[in-house]
């Protein structure tokens, strides 16, 4: 794929690494063309699919087990309660 | 307060302070838990650094434009209360000079993958507390980036914001947050019999 089709190239003309093009798409920073080319770069480059998918599998498990839920019970009420009192 | 968030902007009737702080404010209070967990490993700390983040909020709602960013915001604010009033009293230990670690990240010698072969089937057999201890035993600022961006979803310029660093410093430092989790998950996933992990 020719580097003026990139788009991940800056306007400097640096071509970008795997690794900053990976992680430009980890950090959800990625414009829906960037994404199309990692897409296509890697069905032909080994590292950056294996990478690829740790990486999001990474991501999934921390979204999956550190969300926490929700905030302890009362919580809100006693929040509410102390604007109350120092409105009052 | 010296910080620019805490300048008041504009003027707002009771009514609608009331309703920024309900509409606006209110529906990220799990979020900003889970932050303020994830921040002071601390349930019963974590519950007052949200509690004083939300009456600092209302506090200084008129600094607030409505319609604008609020979870940012909120974010900011309950990132500074943990800086100035939680991390002092923490027991973490002595922490290393980043802006070293950042230099030197942000030099092309480490362009390179530090853990290449953690495969995704050892992540996949991490059903327990793995995950949350790998993330929980990062240092505070590179548990935060983690925490910003793959939890909540905020793009460099609203991390920038929130943690007062440049959207350069975010990036790298995501880049090495992600190499030390990698680090750890890999340690969890020999321990587990996985020797190629």
């Amino acid at each position: 794929m020719a580097t003026s089709q990139n788009p991940f190239v800056q306007a400097d003309g640096k071509k970008p690494t795997c690794m900053e093009m990976l992680q430009v798409i980890l950090d959800g920073e990625a414009t829906v063309e960037q994404k199309d080319y990692f897409k296509t770069h890697m069905d032909h480059c080994m590292p950056c699919y294996k990478e690829y998918n740790v990486d999001m599998a990474i991501k999934e498990l921390l979204q999956a087990k550190c969300c926490g839920g929700n905030c302890p019970e009362g919580l809100v009420e006693q929040i509410r309660s102390k604007i109350n009192s120092t409105t009052a | 307060m010296e910080i620019e968030e805490y300048i008041p902007h504009q003027k707002y009737s009771e009514t609608e302070k009331q309703d920024i702080f309900n509409n606006e404010f209110m529906p990220h209070i799990h979020s900003m838990y889970n932050f303020g967990y994830r921040l002071t490993l601390d349930r019963d700390d974590a519950k007052d650094l949200v509690q004083d983040t939300y009456l600092k909020a209302y506090r200084f709602i008129e600094s607030f434009q409505k319609g604008t960013n609020a979870k940012a915001w909120l974010f900011r604010i309950l990132k500074n209360s943990f800086i100035n009033d939680y991390r002092k009293k923490s027991k973490e230990p002595s922490k290393v000079d980043y802006q070293e670690v950042e230099t030197y990240y942000n030099s092309e010698e480490v362009d390179r993958q530090i853990t290449p072969d953690l495969r995704v089937e050892s992540l996949k057999d991490m059903i327990g507390d793995e995950i949350s201890n790998a993330l929980n035993s990062l240092d505070v600022d590179f548990r935060t980036v983690i925490i910003l961006c793959d939890l909540e979803g905020f793009k460099y310029e609203e991390m920038a914001k929130i943690l007062d660093i440049p959207i350069g410093t975010v990036r790298s430092r995501l880049h090495r947050a992600r190499n030390l989790l990698k680090e750890k998950l890999k340690s969890y996933a020999k321990s587990m019999g996985y020797n190629n992990a």
